[in-house]
């Protein structure tokens, strides 16, 4: 299928299937125009090759699709699978700290200014509650509580993990 | 005679005031225990301008208890006896009402607040769940109607607030961490345990569903998030447990311009859901039926026509024995239509059969109807068009999604349905290809099911292990006759979606009734008098009204004897890159496969200079 070893890369673009029609072609213009071997000063023949190349595999959602597969993919498989029941592919521990690395990318994807202000309110309930009664259990069972609905509410202002 | 009429005041002041004592105490009570009544008065109003069920505030209560929990630890790290313990609240209480003489108000409630928070919750939990019985069942209200109008007001209110929480992003992924597929919010529940987010095994998903809806009821919005949804799961249970990699495959029955929008939209969400390779068929790739195994090629190449009964029981016989011949040929099935139409010629067959004496008998036998099997499957073939002649197979994408144009050209997409459910079969118990878990989905099937009858590919389905989803704009499309929608209904174990439509009753039926008690109060005088009768009715489960009235974007799923009213969230894809694949099982090299074409992917006319300098080019 491919021609080229990363026809994203030839033309400029992020490896995502879900890239418009209109984007890859605009891209192929820029990388053209500037590498054209008509230009007067001859051009750039084999970066022109390699994008027309890459846009011929990318100008369709299914090319682009199979593209990005082919990137991600190892050799398709042929033979006996041995499937891996019962053997988690990533370690319990790594896969915590993939979803604790993108939360950023969450709150910024998803209502960072209604976070912001849930936090805020939190923050002041728990404020005024250590302000009110400071040093009784009372407070430490406030701030829990603030804490408790807190943790429970955030998640909807998050964007969802990625692929779910 | 005085002395009766003093004997009557005397028994009515005596009664004036024990009312007036119960309510003096119950107002000292309420008082004394203020913070708990503030808060049960909240949470009372709240589930009742909500519509919230008694369950939402018990959960609430139930964590607000870590409060009391983190208070109670440190009151004993004060005290040090269980007596002194036991009594904290009473003492942080009297504080309370000191601090409340001094004017500091907050400061009271603070130091009651984890106590009284969970308490006011459970109690409130418990006077709304006695209103909602008591008004259900006629012992409040004050008329007649009171149940109905506190009904439809409540389903209101609970409708609006379900509209409201579909709209956060993070509370409805399609799939979420225990691998169910996640649908909305809910709305009302009816012999299910009521949750705040409706969500659907994936298991179930896997089995056999029935979505009914009428057109604008936001059927498609449904079955996409399910269709995700499903994809997540699965992806995520091949990742963790080793499960078979997910196959979803969609009929889109009805074709037409629309069937382009959706077929975008399902794989921009399958994309995010982990799908790499979303095919859309035949805009975009192809499939080879010539794939199939030569008997069953055979076979279903004989059904793709229409052969008749009686006398033409002859001419079918000859059609069947003339495809076996081509197909199950010794150079081995053909590759495509051209090399199976080259193989009904006389000439082909008897070269091929050489040395085959009974084979050629039979082709002398077929000669003279050779020409008019060939006429009609070429007929046929050219009808179905490129799209079933390959190249490609199933197994090259994640997901594939199939737009037959059933409204525009029935005979054709009914075969076409009918090739591709033979794919499909194929594909689920090929022993040489990779397992997958397959979920077919066909939306409007009633368009092509002419020559594969619903409940045939229900059976089929399950039979294969393949999940059947099947979608219909109202309770007459889903088969010919009542005992064939039935059996559907009735063998859909996953589960039955019933959306707006305007007859929702036999699907009502199938849900079953509730037991409820039903109060009869007399009328004396054009006022409620205080006599009448209770007797147990049966109510439904699935209310048709309910069915009939439904918004968009409302659902409600019935399974397992219960219902769960839900407002469908529309499915949104994750914003963020996907992390890279976990690497794949390991493959054992034993058996070459021979060398099959790689998916039909259209190659496009290569892009020319015109594209970028020429002067049609778009700026």
């Amino acid at each position: 299928m491919t021609s080229t070893p990363d026809p994203f890369t030839a033309l400029g673009l992020p490896v995502r299937p879900d890239l418009t029609d209109e984007r890859v072609r605009t891209a192929w213009r820029q990388v053209a125009t500037a590498t054209h071997p008509d230009r007067p000063d001859g051009g750039d023949p084999a970066r022109y090759a390699a994008a027309s190349a890459a846009y011929a595999i990318l100008r369709t959602a299914w090319g682009r699709s199979e593209a990005c597969a082919d990137l991600a993919t190892a050799p398709p498989l042929t033979g006996r699978i041995v499937p891996a029941a019962g053997v988690p592919a990533t370690p319990p521990g790594l896969a915590r700290w993939r979803a604790a690395a993108v939360i950023p990318a969450r709150i910024w994807h998803g209502r960072p200014v209604r976070l912001a202000v849930r936090i805020a309110a939190a923050v002041v309930l728990a404020v005024l509650a250590m302000h009110t009664s400071a040093g009784t259990p009372a407070t430490a069972g406030l701030v829990t509580g603030v804490g408790v609905w807190l943790a429970l509410t955030v998640r909807a202002d998050l964007a969802p993990p990625p692929g779910r | 005679m005085w002395w009766y009429l003093r004997a009557r005041l005397l028994l009515w002041l005596l009664r004036v005031t024990g009312r007036a004592i119960r309510w003096a105490v119950l107002v000292a009570v309420l008082i004394a225990a203020a913070p708990v009544t503030i808060v049960a008065a909240v949470g009372f109003a709240g589930a009742w301008l909500r519509g919230w069920p008694p369950a939402r505030l018990r959960r609430s209560a139930v964590w607000a208890l870590p409060m009391t929990g983190v208070y109670l630890a440190g009151r004993a790290l004060q005290v040090h006896t269980w007596q002194a313990l036991a009594l904290a609240p009473v003492y942080d209480w009297r504080h309370a009402w000191h601090q409340v003489a001094a004017g500091r108000v907050v400061t009271a409630f603070a130091l009651t607040a984890p106590v009284a928070v969970p308490a006011g919750l459970f109690v409130a939990a418990g006077l709304w769940a006695w209103r909602l019985y008591a008004v259900e069942n006629g012992l409040a209200g004050k008329t007649a109607t009171a149940p109905v109008v506190f009904d439809a007001r409540q389903w209101r209110r609970a409708s609006r607030a379900a509209r409201g929480r579909v709209t956060a992003p993070g509370t409805f992924p399609l799939a979420d961490r225990r691998g169910r597929v996640v649908m909305g919010a809910t709305v009302r529940t009816v012999g299910h345990r009521w949750r705040p987010v409706t969500a659907v095994p994936y298991a179930a998903m896997s089995r056999h569903q029935v979505i009914i809806g009428s057109s604008g009821c936001g059927k498609t919005n449904l079955m996409m998030r399910s269709w995700a949804g499903w994809y997540a799961a699965a992806l995520a249970d091949h990742h963790q447990h080793g499960a078979p990699r997910p196959l979803l495959i969609v009929l889109d029955c009805k074709g037409g311009p629309d069937a382009r929008t959706k077929a975008n939209r399902t794989r921009t969400l399958l994309h995010g859901a982990g799908a790499r390779r979303v095919a859309i068929w035949p805009d975009e790739a192809t499939v080879s039926v010539w794939n199939l195994p030569p008997a069953d090629l055979a076979v279903t190449l004989f059904q793709l026509i229409e052969t008749g009964t009686g006398d033409a029981a002859y001419y079918a016989d000859l059609t069947q024995a003339v495809l076996t011949l081509a197909v199950t040929a010794p150079p081995g099935p053909p590759a495509d239509g051209a090399a199976f139409l080259d193989r009904l010629e006389p000439g082909w067959l008897e070269a091929a059969y050489a040395g085959d004496r009974s084979r050629l008998g039979a082709v002398a036998a077929a000669r003279r109807s050779l020409g008019d099997v060939s006429l009609r499957y070429r007929t046929l073939l050219s009808r179905l068009g490129p799209g079933l002649d390959g190249p490609g197979m199933l197994a090259d994408a994640d997901a594939w999604y199939f737009i037959l144009e059933g409204t525009r050209e029935q005979s054709v997409a009914e075969a076409q349905a009918m090739a591709i459910t033979e794919l499909v079969a194929h594909a689920a118990t090929s022993r040489a290809a990779e397992p997958r878990a397959i979920l077919l989905a066909c939306d409007d099937y009633s368009a092509v099911s002419g020559r594969v009858p619903l409940w045939q590919l229900y059976e089929r389905g399950r039979s294969l292990g393949v999940g059947v989803q099947v979608s219909a704009q109202s309770w007459q499309g889903l088969g010919r006759d009542d005992d064939e929608r039935r059996r559907i209904c009735a063998t859909a174990d996953g589960g039955i979606w019933l959306m707006r439509t305007p007859y929702p009753q036999p699907i009502s039926e199938l849900a079953g009734t509730r037991r409820v008690i039903e109060t009869a109060t007399k009328v004396l005088g054009g006022v409620w008098g205080d006599e009448g009768s209770s007797r147990i009715q049966h109510a439904w489960t699935a209310d048709p009204g309910i069915a009939r009235r439904l918004a968009t974007g409302q659902a409600g799923y019935i399974h397992g004897g219960g219902c769960t009213w839900v407002q469908i969230a529309r499915p949104r894809p994750s914003p963020l890159p996907l992390p890279p694949p976990p690497p794949e099982p390991v493959v054992i090299p034993a058996v070459q496969e021979p060398a099959r074409p790689t998916a039909g992917v259209p190659a496009g006319p290569p892009p020319d200079l015109n594209d970028v300098f020429g002067p049609e080019t778009r700026q």
